[in-house]
């Protein structure tokens, strides 16, 4: 065993320093596969990241023309709770009237000559998170719409609408970008092992004539692959923490005053993209070796 | 029974015959039986069907008629796997030597026992012995193509011979040799013989005929024509 071990990786050593070039080729264009892969996908955890920020603040607001007497307020309640809501609370004329007062500041004289019953009653109504998608967010506003007495629902159906137009779309260019990881990886690795196997054609001949057993021909290659695979993504992750590193450097002053912070990819996630490239680097030499010798 | 027709059969061709496009019978109905540790010298003339009859035996051609057995191995029916294991117990010299010239000498010896699984010292310690023996150690990490025929033939012979095989097939081992080195050549194959190996040497040299226990066949136009032993007279057997 062990010497099979070593004759594997010498014949793996020898191959590569001679067909460096075009495994160089090979190992450039996974670094930017992977590179432009990881960068979507990246954006898009941080945009989910994001997004559950936003959840954690969603509330819907239903503006009431009238303050509700308690009878009425159970009656609301009764029929908010048929959706999935974490908390209703009930907010009256003057409780909106003194959050509007301490939001101004120093600025409150202006409501100096205002009624203290100005503004309307109001109920704040915190959904669950099974009921965050946009569609049911939707259904939910269109219903609290319909209930008696309510002037308005606001919930920045706008902002949420986009939002998740963007998140789709994100979700879009990953998938996209992780085709065309598999794609150009699979290709490049096909096209490595044929440069490979036509450079060294005699001698695999002769491996064969000395009595080569199929793994012994076989597993050099699927070494390369992986090999390629593993420096591929790991020099395609080192460029996109260098490029977040610079994002960082520069926005970051931006980045803390908004709520947008933005965060790498976790070790258990790098490790998975190192082994999944490893893997299909891998497996696209392994089939690219059995379709070109037939072994 | 005779001692020597107790040995295990080592190559056994029954009626083979081989053809190429569009007609030429490189050989036709031949039946040969082989036994372990004999030394045969297959003699003809150019064309007579030498080299398809190893070709044949390494099964890097198959016959269009007939049977071929090498070490108790159907070769028509042999998987990968068995001619992989095979191949590994023969060592061929091939007339073209087959030596990858950007490969150092050293480098072109080892794989025949790499592909065995040698360990490093029994490949290094090897290759040097057989190169002391074929005059060529001082080649020991000159790139094969740099060599001269001589040279190159005498490191495909140290390949042939470098993982011990049981079975040594030479095709044309001294065509580029002069008579010194020839017998360095010889010299070593007799050493193998008599360790046990059995082989078949294609040849049109008649001064390596002579040594004793060996034998001849003689190929004409794709048929065994004369068979008849050397000095002490091994005897190698054909079916009529």
């Amino acid at each position: 065993m062990m010497n099979f071990l070593l004759a594997v990786f010498s014949q793996t050593w020898r191959s590569i320093t001679e067909t460096w070039r075009s495994q160089l080729l090979s190992l450039i264009t996974i670094t930017l596969s992977v590179l432009i892969f990881t960068f979507f996908y990246l954006v898009y955890v941080n945009t989910l990241q994001l997004g559950n920020r936003l959840d954690n603040d969603l509330r819907l607001i239903v503006y009431l023309d009238e303050q509700p007497d308690q009878a009425l307020q159970q009656e609301y309640r009764r029929k908010i709770e048929k959706f999935e809501v974490e908390r209703i609370t009930f907010v009256s004329k003057l409780e909106a009237y003194d959050r509007f007062k301490a939001q101004l500041k120093e600025s409150d004289d202006v409501l100096k000559d205002v009624p203290k019953d100005f503004l309307p009653s109001s109920i704040e109504i915190y959904p669950r998170r099974s009921l965050h998608s946009l569609a049911q967010l939707k259904d939910f506003s269109d219903y609290l719409a319909k209930l008696p007495g309510v002037l308005k629902v606001q919930y920045g159906r706008e902002w949420v609408e986009r939002f998740y137009s963007f998140v789709q779309l994100l979700r879009v260019v990953v998938l996209l970008s992780g085709t065309l990881l598999i794609l150009t990886t699979t290709f490049m690795i096909g096209h490595s092992i044929r440069l490979t196997v036509f450079s060294r054609k005699r001698e695999l001949e002769l491996l064969r004539l000395v009595g080569a057993s199929n793994s012994y021909i076989r597993v050099p290659f699927f070494l390369e692959g992986a090999l390629l695979g593993a420096f591929g993504s790991t020099a395609g992750l080192s460029a996109l923490y260098l490029l977040f590193r610079w994002i960082q450097g520069n926005f970051a002053a931006q980045a803390a005053q908004s709520m947008f912070a933005f965060s790498f990819f976790s070790a258990s996630t790098l490790l998975a993209i190192i082994v999944l490239s490893t893997l299909l680097c891998a497996g696209g030499s392994f089939v690219s070796i059995r379709k070109i010798l037939s072994i | 029974m005779s001692n020597e027709e107790k040995r295990p059969t080592m190559i056994d061709l029954a009626r083979v015959s081989k053809t190429f496009p569009p007609d030429t019978h490189a050989l036709d109905d031949v039946s040969l039986r082989i036994r372990q540790g004999e030394m045969i010298f297959l003699t003809g003339q150019s064309g007579a069907g030498k080299t398809t009859l190893l070709r044949l035996l390494c099964a890097i051609d198959i016959p269009d008629k007939g049977y071929i057995e090498i070490a108790g191995q159907d070769l028509s029916r042999a998987t990968d796997t068995e001619l992989q294991n095979l191949r590994r117990r023969i060592g061929v010299a091939y007339q073209d030597f087959k030596l990858l010239p950007d490969k150092t000498v050293a480098q072109n010896i080892a794989y025949s026992m790499e592909v065995s699984y040698r360990s490093r010292q029994f490949i290094r310690s090897q290759t040097e012995k057989l190169l002391t023996e074929l005059h060529l150690l001082d080649k020991m990490d000159a790139p094969a193509g740099c060599l001269s025929r001589g040279e190159q033939q005498r490191v495909a012979i140290a390949r042939a011979a470098a993982n011990e095989p049981e079975l040594i097939l030479a095709d044309e081992p001294t065509g580029n040799l002069d008579a010194e080195t020839t017998e360095l050549v010889m010299q070593l194959f007799h050493r193998y013989n008599e360790q046990g190996a059995t082989l078949l040497v294609a040849t049109h040299d008649h001064s390596i005929y002579d040594y004793p226990g060996s034998k001849i066949i003689k190929i004409e136009n794709g048929r065994l024509a004369i068979q008849k032993p050397v000095g002490t007279g091994r005897k190698a057997e054909t079916r009529a």
